[in-house]
């Protein structure tokens, strides 16, 4: 039907341009024509006169020779206002627009156009964009199922917190006193809940407490783990919010500036040696962002790994220190920290009282922490406490396999010991 | 000669629209503000029903009560006045704010579910159904705050939803000032 109407479209469109075109050069010679019946007319009216003798001879003579003159100026007219070149176009204009704009039309499709192109109807879209209708999450059906999760689990905080979300999206968006309610007794159960935690802000926020809203986001965003999934949510209101209240906007996360594509290339043109040192530089980049904005703890957390990377490691110490200050650990991190100080320690030497500081804390999270069970063992035994050290190291031994290259160093230092 | 200028008459007539648009956009005037008549005036006859069941009909006598007060007129199918709402329930719970609420042109089952839903900061509440009272009081639309002094003087006017800084720079100080 669409392809009938552009046709149809086309042959109009043609049309009204063909049809000016012959319409000029007919009419030209109608007037022509109808200019020459009128001067007939009037030759044959002489003609009569004449032989009637109404006419004297000579001045019939002089009036067709008067006509005969305006016959050949109506020629002479005609043929100026038709040149020559000008009927030759006339001619061949018409059928060449004819066959040149559908091939021109041809042309441009079958360069464009698409025509084994499969149509794209709803359902074969990617699953993302809809994922099945049948399921969509609205509001009644979040609570619904919240409610019958509380029903048998009156305390669950999961469920407490999902009955307030769903509240609060059937409430298009306001946190209402019902769901603060739902996302307290959520706390109570689980002072850490991030969803509870995140909607109370919102609360705040809407509440006109916007200062409070974002000090309860930022401590939130401090204790989420850096993979988290509503991270970027949370930043982005964090952002609109403060904006909104006038407040100056929170230090975005700095972190690693994440390189763009021409830097990477670039860094790849680079040989080794230069690429050490462009990554280098830009670790020092974000050493001194930090000196300006010592607050970012996962920033630290960066530098600290970066540091380690490029064996750095009483810089990447330090920059551990820094980002325990600003909230604890996890026993992986605590490991790498604990690695940065002993891997500065000479050999043979026991470590140092800040290294020790670290190792203990890594001991008490990880008793079996194979780091920490060896050179704890050997700060003991600097220390002169034998029997810890001994205690240690045996525990290490039964812990490694049979063909670990640091047995018969263990086994060394054990007899010493003993 | 005079037929040319004739044709200069539209040039002319965009040249002046253009310097008019320009003008507006660049001198820094707010177009959404229209201001308000009432400021400084006694506040308008407030005769509505009551929104709540049971309630005897709101009057001018709320007004002027020696206490300052705030009159909202909001509605249960305005957006804005869903943003705007936390910020009543908190002047009201929080500072202890007397606020008369009024659903304009708002089916009165309609508003009190809205309220229901979102909570209920209204210590009096009216249901202007054919929009009289907006009339009276120069209403452009919903959400608009009056605060009116304990006099029934307004002092006030905001059209368009509040937000937290009018709370915290206008609001609050008003009902501290005003007291």
């Amino acid at each position: 039907m669409l392809e009938f109407l552009l046709a149809l479209l086309t042959t109009v469109t043609v049309g009204a341009l063909l049809v000016p075109l012959l319409r000029t050069s007919a009419r030209r010679t109608e007037r022509l024509d109808s200019a020459l019946q009128i001067y007939r007319d009037q030759l044959a009216e002489i003609e009569r006169a004449r032989a009637d003798g109404t006419t004297p001879e000579t001045e019939a003579a002089a009036a067709r020779i008067e006509v005969e003159r305006r016959i050949l100026a109506a020629a002479n007219a005609a043929d100026a206002a038709t040149p020559k070149d000008s009927s030759a176009l006339h001619r061949f204009l018409p059928p060449a627009l004819a066959l040149l704009i559908p091939l021109l039309a041809l042309g441009v499709y079958l360069n464009v156009g698409r025509p084994g192109l499969p149509a794209a109807p709803f359902g074969t879209r990617p699953a993302a964009d809809h994922p099945n209708p049948n399921e969509q999450m609205t509001p009644e059906r979040l609570l619904a199922e919240a409610r019958a999760r509380l029903a048998q689990q009156p305390d669950d905080p999961d469920a407490l917190s999902a009955l307030g979300e769903a509240l609060v999206l059937e409430a298009d968006g306001s946190v209402t006193p019902e769901a603060i309610e739902a996302f307290n007794k959520a706390l109570a159960q689980r002072p850490d809940d991030p969803r509870a935690h995140y909607y109370l802000g919102l609360h705040e926020a809407q509440s006109g407490d916007s200062k409070a809203a974002v000090a309860r986001w930022q401590a939130l965003e401090a204790r989420s783990p850096p993979e988290a999934p509503w991270l970027p949510m949370l930043r982005a209101e964090i952002a609109r919010v403060s904006r909104a209240a006038g407040m100056p906007a929170p230090q975005a996360q700095t972190g690693m500036p994440t390189p763009t594509r021409d830097q990477v290339e670039a860094m790849q043109s680079l040989n080794p040696e230069q690429r050490q040192q462009a990554i280098r530089s830009m670790v020092e980049g974000l050493d001194l962002r930090l000196k300006e904005n010592p607050g970012d703890r996962a920033g630290w957390l960066r530098l600290a790994n970066a540091w380690r990377v490029l064996g750095e490691n009483a810089k990447a110490a330090d920059a551990y220190a820094k980002a325990d200050a600003l909230g604890p650990l996890d026993t992986k991190t605590l490991t790498d920290w604990a690695e940065a100080h002993v891997r500065q320690i000479a050999p043979g030497a026991p470590p140092p009282p800040e290294a020790v500081a670290v190792l203990e804390r890594l001991e008490k999270a990880e008793p079996r922490n194979a780091l920490a069970l060896f050179y704890l063992g050997a700060a003991s035994f600097a220390a002169g406490d034998k029997p810890a050290a001994l205690r240690r190291w045996k525990t290490l031994l039964q812990l490694l396999p049979a063909d670990a290259p640091i047995r018969g160093l263990l086994e060394e230092r054990i007899k010493a010991a003993e | 000669m005079n037929r040319r200028l004739l044709f200069l008459l539209p040039l002319a007539t965009l040249a002046l629209m253009a310097g008019f648009f320009a003008w507006s956009l660049l001198a820094g005037r707010d177009p959404a503000s229209i201001g308000s008549v009432l400021v400084g005036r006694p506040a308008p006859r407030l005769e509505v029903k009551a929104l709540r069941d049971d309630e005897p009909p709101l009057t001018d006598a709320l007004l002027r009560t020696g206490k300052p007060t705030i009159v909202n007129f909001f509605a249960s199918w305005c957006t804005p006045c869903l943003a705007e709402h936390p910020l009543f329930t908190r002047l009201a719970t929080r500072d202890g704010a007397v606020i008369v609420g009024v659903a304009w042109k708002n089916k009165p089952p309609e508003a009190r579910a809205w309220l229901k839903r979102l909570g209920d900061p209204y210590k009096f509440a009216g249901a202007d159904l054919d929009g009289r009272t907006g009339l009276d009081w120069g209403l452009s639309g919903v959400p608009e705050t009056y605060l009116v002094d304990g006099q029934g003087i307004v002092r006030r006017h905001f059209r368009g939803p509040i937000t937290e800084r009018d709370v915290n720079e206008t609001i609050l100080p008003f009902l501290k000032g005003a007291k």
